[in-house]
Parts: structure tokens; C-alpha cells; sequence
């Protein structure tokens, strides 16, 4: 008997969860549900406060920076400013700002609230706009629709501008002044200006957005309602786009392994284009605390003894070019390809770690070295288990030390207890915005990708400082060549690989991939066809 | 009793396959010299399509063989030794509250308990995760959630044989308690003990491949359960990095099993004779 019971009460259960787990449905006009799959839920969603991908994923659609990346020429295409212009003195910048916009909860978008993102949020508490937005002194407010910022020092228009998409997303005043910003309901329950609103967040299983029927530009959004499926498996995901179940995987969310298979499945296409805004860079952070790689000759040896060729086929799959320096070939504006170069050279690394006055030892070992492999991507495991067995080819005997993300972040970063550790940094569309941190000395520790490996280099210092302050684009540009060639001189880091994304998409997707940010831009032009 | 163990059949299967791999293990070094870990030809090389790569390559061309050679002695050792702490804490924790009785055995029994109602493998996860992975945390976290079994069993012994009549005869003969203990009472309480060491063996086998397999085994070290997850990516393409591994793991536990089920019919058939 009471076994017919405790059945009869699994099965309800069951059914419950089975519920619980499945989206709401709901009869949808015209535009349709799409789902996309993500693997992960940010523990702090808004974009203001936390430029990274991960959050920009989902908040995008929501909250609107001031511009977005383009293909076309001048790389800009305007969202809330419709123009800027610097003064000639390097010291302000005019925003001129879309009129007729309102925030998802019906009050007029103004110049107010882009002077108080700036000054309450970019400067004192985003994490790109810390530095970049450093010697931002004051907004001004002469309309509703002009925002002309003032700096304390010259600041390159160029700079800003090609920040812009990642470091300005507005957040609506009225909502947040007066409150504790960063502990604000509405960084949970996004309030912004953008062609999607905050619906809900289920924790582990999906967030719903729902389409803005005020948004600023006639007719878009076209989706009436977009659903972050929470996929952490990555196997998950390729299998529940083979099913139909959900329409769009980005950011390499199937695994490289499954593309092949994959793309001749009838009706999903792959999609390598609209992460060139984004590009991830292989690197070997080095710590030049420890006496062996504090040796040039030590650091060129592990640049030549890494076959790049091979981890781009084997690794990558081919979905990855040659780094040649610290900024990727993808760049249109500062990449430079005269730099020193290491082809893979055993022989060569030996005799280099020989003039160093590292002998090989009875057992061929030379010296020995702790390797942490951020525990990010596949990738990055992966290459540090091909790294181990480059260095041990030519005689350094490295140790791997895994450790969970907050783990590595904490040894690498903080407490400084690695020798080498491979990171998965990001160019974003200017040096000075995301790589320069990752060569500059003097940055404190604890603050996470950026040079804690103790490298200092005071020509390399002035170049970056000289080039903050450089108005002339022309010039600037010339400068940041001279960087990359520095670096790939000196190797305060090894530059690995240039690697991107893939998208797989349902054929039923228009618009896809048309910016170079397009998995983090606004997505209002997506169109689902039925 | 050995005679009559090996008079079973299953115990010739588990047994000989458990020796095997002692043996393969044992020799590991001689059967694939070198790094196992060693990238040694191209990527993706299918099993049985190379004679010096009879088992082929993994993603980076490392030879799958070698790995799993390799992999049987961080089974293998870890499995043993694990299981041999579990059982040494075990019995010693559990016979000491037996003997202790009263309020001791009382508190230590409660600690049991407290270690009891935790999933072993989430003890084991916690432990390895605060500690950092290498082999002798691996063993002592998957020590700690098998230790419980043996003491309570030990602990059950101790108390009914500490009332039997040839132990209150040994005491009125003036015998010294802890010559009562060692040459008395403990040789009785083990069989029993021993007779689930075989699950807890079997146990630690798993749980430490299950560690690899969530990136918390030794990262220098081979093990079956890190080729089982590096070959999870490639499951549909390459379906062989996972398997093979796979099933020298489903082997083992199932020869564990094996010879832990005859000893343990052995001993049931005494009992009743």
C-alpha cells in the first residue's frame, strides 16, 4: 500500500519538475520565441558595472552603450549618442544625444543620466572604466541632449571612441540615484533603453527577455521574446540545437570538436564571423620574479619552442590564426606585422637555454617551473598540456598546478605563485584599453588581467604613458606599433594564438553576425523566420 | 579458507584479472617507458590502425596505450592505499569505541554518524578542493568517506565478543585488557571487516576516477578517469578516447567485485556451518 502511494506521489513530483524545468509557453504573435543557448549566469549582470562578455551576452539586449561596433568605415555606428567630437585640446568631448528615447519604465532618456553613469558608475566603479575614465573630471549638461565630457589631461578621441562600446552603457538616473549603486534591485532586473526588457531569471534554467514595443527604432526589435537557455554542459548544447530546441549557440558553445558534424546538419549554420571586436589572444603570462625567466634568452627559448602551427590544428581545429604579437592580425587600425618573430625551433631553444647557463642535466632536465593553465576554456587547459610537453622537449620540466577560476585568479594574480600561467586575454579594440594593463608595470596587485608578473620596463612604461596622452591618431597608431615590437622583443608574454568565436545558428536566423561585437551588440535587427 | 576461496570460479575471474593489473601497473614503466603523457604522433590516430600506436592517439597526439598503462598504476595504487587507510582508521576508531564503551563510544559513534550522513564524494570534493589535487590528498579525501563502514563494523564485533564467555574466562584467568584485545578479540572481529574491504576497494577506484574526471586528480599524473573527460569532447567524433579507458575502469571494479563476492560466500558458508 504504501508503495502505491509513495508512486503515485514520485510521479507528481516528477511532473512537477518536469513543469518547473520547461519554459512558460505562451501564445507568441508574429517574431517568435528564440531561444540561445548560455553557460553561464554572472553573478553581477549589470553592464555598467562589469563590461565583460559574459554579462554583455544578456544585458546588451537591454541596457544600450552610447555606440556600437561596425564593419563599416569609422568602426562606429551610433545607439543613444548620434555624434561626437573632440575638442582640439584633447580636454572634452561633446556627445550629442538620440532625442525621443525612454527608459523601459516610460521616463525620458537626457544627458543626466549619461552624466551620472560617467561619473557614479564608469569612473568610480566599472572595471574598464576605472583606468580609462581616470582623468574624467566633470559632465556637463548645457541640454537635455548634450553631454560634453571634461578631462583633467588630453585624452584621445580614438581612445574613447574605441571604447565606447564596451565602457558606455548607460544606466536611467532616476532609478539608481541616491541608492547604493552597486547593491541597486535593478542591477538583477535590468532597467535600460535597449529593444528587449527584463523579464525573469529562473536561476539554472533560463532568462527571458521581452521585446520593447517603444523602442527608439521604427520596427525593430523583431523577436517578441528572447530566452537564455542555461546550458553549462557544452555537449548540451550542439545536442539541443540538433533537436530544435534552441535556435542559436554563440560564442563556441558547441564544442570545436562537433563542428564538422554539425555543420552538415540540414537547417543549422555555422558562423565564424561577428566576434572580431572580441578577439581572445593565447598568451603565456610569465613571472620575471623567478630568476630563470628573468633570462631573455630563457624567454625566447620558450617562444621557440612552441609549435604554433600544431596548436592551431590541434587545439583549435584550424578556427584560429598565429599570434605574432600582443595585438591580433584581425585589428584593422594597430596591427603591426613587423615584430621580432620566434619560429618553432627545438635546436635552437636548446642552445639558447645552453648560452643562458642552463645545461641539460643527466636526465635532460635543465630547470624546473610551476605552469598554470587558466581553467577558463578547453583551449587554455589544453594548451597547457601541450605546453608542459614543449618545454620538456627542450629540457625545462614544468609542473601543472590546476586550480578552479577564483583559485587561479587568486595565485596568478594576487599571491603571485606561478611561474607560468596561460591566459585567455582579450584585445578590445584599442591597446590602451585591455592590453597595455597586461605589460605596464606598477599595477597593484589582485587587480586580474593585467602584468603581475613583476616586469618592468621603463621605455615600455613611457611609450604606454606617451601614447594616453597622444591626440593625433596618425601618431598614436605609430606608437602602438612600436609597442608591439618592444614586446615581441623583450617577451614580458608570449603571444600564442589569435582566436575567436563560432556561432551555430538556425537557418530560420536573418541578421546575424552583422557587427563585430555581434554576439554582445543589441541584436533589435534579429529576425526569426517562421 | 584460501583453499576454499579459490575453489569458486569467480574468484579465479576477479582474481586473475586483478593480478593482471597489479602486474601491469607493477611494470608500468617497462611496458611504456617514458613520459606517458609524451606527444609522440599525430592527433586522432584511430585504435588499431598503427603497430607502434596499437591504441592510437589522443587529441594531441599522445599514445593512448601508454596512458592507459600508466593510468592503471594511479588506479590501482590510489584504490589500495585509499581503501587501506579507510580500513586501518576504520577498525582501530571502531574497536577502540567497542572497547571504550560508555560515553565514548557514545561521542565517537556520533562522529561516525556526522561523517556518515555526508555523501562520501562530496567530503571528498570539498577536501580535495580546499586542499589542492595530488595524489596523497586524492587518497586521503576518499579515505575519509569510507572510513565509517569498517568502524561501525569493527565497533558491532568488538561489543557482542567483549561479552562472550571466553573472553570473561580469559579475564578471570588474569589476562591484561589490551592482550585481551590484540590476540582475542581482534583476530574475530576482522573477517568481517575484510569481507567489505573488496566494496570499499571498488569504491575508492571510482570515486578517484570521478575526481579526474571533475579535473581534481594529480594534473602531471595519467589516470583514467582525466582520459575519460579529455575524451568526453570528442564523444561523438572519437568515441574510442573515452571508451577504452572506460572499460579498463568497468574491469577493475568488476574483478574487485568479484573476488570481494567469493571471499565474502566463503565466509557466510562457515558461519551457518
Amino acid at each position: 500500500m504504501s508503495f502505491l502511494i509513495s508512486r503515485r506521489s514520485l510521479i507528481g513530483v516528477a511532473a512537477g519538475l518536469l513543469a518547473s524545468t520547461a519554459l512558460p509557453r505562451l501564445a507568441l504573435a508574429a517574431g517568435g520565441r528564440l531561444v540561445v543557448a548560455s553557460d553561464s549566469e554572472p553573478r553581477q549582470l549589470n553592464p555598467a558595472i562589469v563590461a565583460s562578455n559574459g554579462v554583455f551576452f544578456v544585458a546588451s539586449k537591454i541596457v544600450e552603450p552610447l555606440a556600437e561596433a561596425s564593419y563599416e568605415a569609422g568602426g562606429l555606428r551610433p545607439l543613444l549618442a548620434t555624434s561626437w567630437e573632440g575638442s582640439e585640446d584633447g580636454l572634452s568631448v561633446t556627445f550629442k544625444l538620440r532625442e525621443g528615447v525612454l527608459w523601459h519604465d516610460g521616463k525620458p532618456f537626457t544627458s543626466a543620466d549619461v552624466a551620472f553613469s560617467a561619473l557614479e558608475v564608469w569612473k568610480p566603479l566599472q572595471n574598464i572604466g576605472r583606468s580609462l575614465f581616470a582623468n574624467l573630471e566633470d559632465v556637463e549638461t548645457p541640454d537635455d541632449h548634450t553631454a560634453v565630457f571634461r578631462f583633467s589631461k588630453p585624452t584621445p578621441l580614438q581612445l574613447i571612441a574605441n571604447a565606447l562600446p564596451v565602457v558606455s552603457s548607460v544606466l536611467p538616473k532616476h532609478v539608481y540615484e541616491g541608492t547604493e549603486i552597486a547593491a541597486n534591485p535593478a542591477n538583477a532586473a535590468l532597467i535600460g533603453t535597449g529593444p528587449f526588457r527584463w523579464g525573469e531569471h529562473k536561476p539554472g534554467e533560463y532568462y527571458l527577455l521581452r521585446r520593447n514595443p517603444d523602442y527608439w527604432a521604427p520596427e525593430q526589435p523583431k523577436i517578441e521574446e528572447l530566452v537564455y537557455r542555461v546550458l553549462p554542459d557544452r555537449a548540451a548544447a550542439a545536442n539541443s540545437l540538433e533537436a530544435g530546441e534552441i535556435q542559436l549557440a554563440a560564442f563556441s558553445a558547441v564544442p570545436l570538436a562537433d563542428l564538422e558534424r554539425v555543420s552538415e546538419v540540414p537547417g543549422l549554420q555555422v558562423v565564424t564571423k561577428g566576434y572580431e571586436a572580441l578577439t581572445y589572444q593565447l598568451t603565456v603570462e610569465i613571472n620575471h620574479r623567478n630568476a630563470h625567466l628573468k633570462n631573455l634568452k630563457v624567454r625566447q627559448a620558450v617562444a621557440h619552442a612552441v609549435d604554433k602551427a600544431f596548436v592551431l590544428d590541434a587545439i583549435f581545429l584550424g578556427y584560429a590564426a598565429e599570434a605574432t604579437g600582443p595585438v591580433p592580425a584581425n585589428d584593422p587600425t594597430f596591427y603591426t606585422p613587423e615584430v621580432e618573430l620566434y619560429p618553432y625551433d627545438v635546436e635552437k631553444a636548446k642552445a639558447l637555454l645552453d648560452e643562458a647557463g642552463y645545461p641539460a642535466g643527466a636526465d635532460g632536465t635543465r630547470f624546473k617551473l610551476r605552469l598554470l593553465p587558466a581553467p577558463y576554456f578547453n583551449e587554455t587547459r589544453q594548451f597547457g598540456d601541450y605546453l608542459r610537453q614543449a618545454l620538456a622537449a627542450v629540457g625545462i620540466d614544468a609542473a601543472i598546478v590546476a586550480n578552479d577560476s577564483a583559485g587561479h585568479q587568486k595565485a596568478v594574480y594576487t599571491d603571485h605563485e606561478f611561474d607560468l600561467a596561460i591566459a585567455p586575454t582579450v584585445f578590445r579594440a584599442d591597446p590602451a584599453i585591455s592590453t597595455t594593463n597586461l605589460v605596464r608595470s606598477g599595477i597593484p596587485a589582485g587587480t586580474p588581467f593585467s602584468n603581475q608578473g613583476g616586469y618592468e620596463n621603463p621605455e615600455l612604461d613611457a611609450l604606454i604613458d606617451e601614447a594616453l596622452i597622444t591626440l593625433d591618431p596618425a601618431k598614436r597608431v605609430d606608437l602602438y606599433k612600436r609597442f608591439q615590437h618592444l614586446v615581441t622583443e623583450d617577451l614580458p608574454l608570449i603571444n600564442v594564438a589569435d582566436w575567436s568565436f563560432t556561432s551555430v545558428a538556425s537557418d530560420q536566423l536573418r541578421g546575424l553576425a552583422n557587427n563585430p561585437r555581434w554576439a554582445v551588440s543589441n541584436w533589435a535587427d534579429l529576425e526569426l523566420e517562421a | 579458507m584460501l583453499r576454499e576461496v579459490l575453489r569458486r570460479p569467480e574468484a579465479w575471474i576477479g582474481g586473475g584479472l586483478l593480478l593482471a593489473l597489479i602486474l601491469v601497473a607493477a611494470c608500468a614503466s617497462l611496458l611504456a617507458p617514458g613520459d606517458p603523457l609524451a606527444i609522440v604522433g599525430r592527433p586522432l590516430i584511430r585504435p588499431f590502425v598503427s603497430a607502434e600506436l596499437p591504441l592510437g592517439t589522443d587529441r594531441l597526439g599522445r599514445d593512448l596505450l601508454a596512458g592507459l598503462i600508466h593510468g592503471a598504476r594511479a588506479s590501482v595504487a590510489v584504490g589500495l592505499a585509499a581503501a587501506g587507510v579507510a580500513i586501518l582508521l576504520g577498525m582501530t576508531v571502531g574497536s577502540a569505541a567497542g572497547f571504550a564503551g560508555g560515553r565514548i563510544d557514545e561521542a565517537v559513534m556520533r562522529v561516525v554518524e556526522a561523517f556518515q550522513i555526508v555523501p562520501g564524494f562530496l567530503l571528498a570534493l570539498a577536501f580535495v578542493s580546499a586542499l589542492g589535487p595530488s595524489l596523497w590528498t586524492v587518497v586521503l579525501a576518499i579515505a575519509l568517506g569510507a572510513w565509517t563502514g569498517p568502524a561501525r563494523l569493527a565497533r558491532s564485533r568488538v561489543l557482542s565478543l567483549r561479552e562472550a564467555d571466553f573472553v570473561a574466562a580469559a579475564r578471570v584467568m588474569g589476562m591484561r585488557s589490551s592482550e585481551i584485545a590484540l590476540r582475542l578479540v581482534m583476530p574475530l572481529a576482522l573477517p568481517p571487516v575484510l569481507a567489505v574491504s573488496a566494496t570499499i576497494v571498488a569504491g575508492a577506484v571510482l570515486t578517484e576516477a570521478a575526481l579526474s574526471f571533475l579535473g581534481l586528480g594529480d594534473p602531471n599524473a595519467v589516470t583514467w578517469g582525466r582520459m575519460i573527460a579529455e575524451g568526453r569532447n570528442q564523444l561523438r567524433s572519437a568515441a574510442y578516447l573515452s571508451m577504452i579507458p572506460g572499460a579498463a575502469l568497468a574491469l577493475t571494479v568488476v574483478a574487485v567485485y568479484l573476488l570481494g563476492e567469493a571471499v565474502t560466500e566463503v565466509l557466510a558458508k562457515r558461519r551457518r556451518a
